[in-house]
């Protein structure tokens, strides 16, 4: 019933072929056997590209920061210093794996591998183009904000689990925080998923065009505004800086997972820089038009007609732009995190709270009424294509 | 096939996050065991198509409800005394064999009990009814939400707006008075 | 496999394990565990009834309430429980024996 990556994959000869092939072989029908195949080679795909994109997200973190400061940054190991992560990661597995003597096992060792389920939970209903989503749920956005919820559970046991006050403290500060700001965020979801008409991603972005003003982001002035605070509340959920309270170096050590080292210690960190990649792949959809791209090229009808190619081939083509596009705006998205990181000073928490509670909660309200407002009154059009009619229609009377 | 492995490993984490919570003996471990056991439910959900139900599961109690639990066992956890204001020796937090003997007796008049409605269920499988292949609910629930339900969804809403409130004026710290 | 009996059934395994961590703990939290156990063991009834009994969507909205307030539910009962320990020092359900202070 939802679209999936099989049934994409489905509209090619050669599978339809494939299929009938194993039927007659296996002596039984073979579709949901070559589905679950498919699947479970999918999977994979995502979760090995974006356990490296959140490997390469630790390097762009300090090539980007060493940049921003004026140093070189990491450059022994390899070309540019790229294969630093790697270095990160063989030395964090080879490190003892140290338990605290005080500390809770159970919970201590549940506590990275809930914040990574949780993220990796995410990825199913990531648009990467629109024939490459794992499952196109009908409730894909909910489903998304309901799973991301989990880290803030890891963080929090993490925290607790320890047995340190610093632990505890930065444990605390991280859950707060973490529900906190997800009132903002998903009201905000919300404004959006109103101009949308329905809550999967296929809707989402399907609403949307390839040019800038056909993105949410320029519908109304509303969801302009909704943006902003959809990013810094986004920017707070994953405990990035200006927020990163729960691993306030200077207070607490490193917060959460100050007892943590070796290969929990990077399950913790690598969870960290895919939900970064998460969120910005979030507001990429529901802001900056997704994995739409000008003119029609994904769907490959143009190229089909004009150059006469092969349906399927204009087709996987137009999946490839689609994912180009769709990375390049979400990985533009990520470079601002970085940025904003090595920019802004660390608030301070009642700070912190202040601005969840007192400016983005009642700003983000606003927006959704504003958003329901603006559909009811201007029948659901942006504010480009309401200038357009009024040009169209002053042009014409002269 | 999907859908029955789903349900057997939905149904499975259900019941064992349920009865793991019975016999734990720690409460933050059992709170996480519960969480297990709501996740159950959320999968639960999911195979019989109420896509909307496994969300809202998902977001209210993975989300909201087990971080307030978890807040609560840390916030007051740790300074138990078994010596209550009477000199006398309490029952411990987590249960005895008396309380868990009662309970197990409870248990068992309750099943009598609910057995006894459920058994034209269970002793009859041929249910009349057509069984429809599962569709998307989310528009039907917002229809029905905003039309034939209308005065529960307004009602529920001025009660959560009076339990956020509650809470808030229940849990504030008063000031000392100085007189 | 996925049948009414079998959603009965571990709703039914659900409200009594509810039943048996209400009655069994003497702490006040561990009571709210139960509880919620036990709302979810109704919730799933009402969904699993819908399926296979009418197929309109009115169990759904009721297991939606029931979620709706039994988050309510849990906020207010930490409230007090909150509450109750800054005065006492003690989430023993025992020592909440008296109506005032």
């Amino acid at each position: 019933m939802n679209s999936t990556v099989v049934t994409y994959l489905s509209q090619s000869k050669e599978l339809t072929n494939a299929i009938s092939w194993l039927t007659k072989a296996l002596g039984f029908d073979a579709s949901s056997l070559v589905a679950f195949v498919i699947f479970l080679v999918a999977c994979l795909i995502v979760v090995g590209v974006m356990s490296t994109i959140g490997g390469l997200g630790t390097y762009a973190e300090r090539k980007i920061s060493a940049d921003l400061q004026m140093r070189i940054g990491p450059n022994r190991v390899g070309p540019y210093g790229i294969l630093q992560f790697l270095a990160d990661g063989v030395k964090m597995i080879l490190k003892e794996d140290i338990i605290p003597s005080g500390a809770d096992r159970f919970t201590f060792m549940l506590a990275p591998f809930l914040c990574l389920v949780g993220v990796f939970a995410t990825l199913a209903v990531i648009p990467f183009s629109s024939g490459f989503i794992l499952a196109d749920l009908n409730v894909g956005i909910f489903y998304l904000v309901g799973m991301a919820s989990l880290v803030g559970v890891g963080v929090f046991l993490g925290g607790y689990a320890s047995n340190s006050k610093w632990s505890m403290l930065g444990g605390m500060r991280g859950a707060s925080q973490i529900i906190s700001y997800e009132i903002p965020a998903t009201i905000t979801i919300i404004s959006i998923v109103l101009l949308a008409g329905g809550l999967s991603m296929g809707t989402l972005i399907g609403g949307q065009g390839g040019m800038p003003q056909e993105w949410y982001l320029f519908h109304n002035p509303f969801a302009f505004v909704g943006f902003f605070v959809f990013f810094i509340a986004a920017l707070a959920e994953t405990n990035r800086a200006p927020f990163d309270l729960p691993e306030a170096e200077s207070e607490l050590v490193s917060g959460y997972h100050t007892e943590y080292s070796g290969m929990r210690f990077g399950l913790f960190a690598l969870a960290e820089y895919i939900e970064v990649f998460v969120v910005c792949g979030v507001a990429t959809a529901l802001f900056l038009g997704g994995y739409k791209v000008p003119f029609d090229l994904g769907t490959g009808a143009i190229l089909v007609e004009k150059l006469g190619m092969d349906e399927m081939l204009a087709k996987n083509i137009g999946q490839l732009l689609e994912m180009g596009a769709f990375f390049t705006k979400t990985f533009a998205l990520y470079y601002v995190v970085i940025w904003v990181r090595w920019t802004l000073p660390r608030l301070r928490v009642d700070q912190l709270m202040t601005l969840c509670w007192k400016y983005l909660t009642p700003i983000a309200i606003f927006n959704l009424l504003g958003c329901a407002v603006w559909m009811y009154a201007f029948d659901g059009k942006s504010i480009y294509s309401l200038i357009f009619e009024t040009a169209a229609t002053v042009a014409g009377h002269h | 096939m999907f859908t029955n492995t789903l349900f057997l490993l939905s149904a499975a984490l259900t019941l064992g996050g349920a009865i793991a919570v019975v016999y734990s003996q720690n409460l933050m471990h059992a709170c996480i065991y519960l969480l297990a056991s709501f996740f159950g439910v959320a999968g639960l959900y999911a195979c019989i198509g109420a896509d909307f139900l496994a969300a809202t599961q998902l977001v209210v109690y993975a989300g909201g409800v087990v971080i307030l639990m978890l807040f609560a066992i840390m916030l007051t956890g740790g300074t138990g005394n078994n010596i209550n204001r009477y000199g006398l020796e309490k029952i411990a937090a987590m249960g005895n064999k008396k309380t868990y003997f009662f309970a197990g007796i409870t248990a068992i008049l309750a099943s009598l009990i609910v057995l006894k409605i459920i058994a034209n269920v269970l002793k009859d499988q041929s249910t009349t009814a057509v069984i429809t292949a599962n569709a998307p609910t989310v528009e039907r629930i917002g229809t029905l939400l905003a039309t034939d339900h209308i005065l529960a969804f307004e009602i529920s809403s001025v009660m959560l707006l009076g339990a956020l409130i509650g809470a808030a004026v229940i849990s504030r710290p008063r000031k000392e008075r100085h007189d | 496999m996925i049948n009414l009996g079998s959603y009965l059934g571990i709703s039914f395994a659900l409200f009594i394990c509810g039943i048996l961590v209400m009655i069994a703990r003497k702490n006040i939290i561990a009571i709210l565990l139960g509880i919620e156990l036990i709302l979810n063991a109704s919730a799933l009834n009402f969904a699993a009834y819908t399926k296979f009994s009418n197929n309109n969507l009115d169990g759904h909205i009721l297991s939606l309430f029931i979620i709706v307030t039994a988050a309510a539910e849990a906020a207010v009962g930490l409230g007090i429980v909150i509450r109750f320990f800054q005065l006492r020092e003690s989430i023993h359900i025992d020592d909440a024996a008296s109506l005032q202070n």
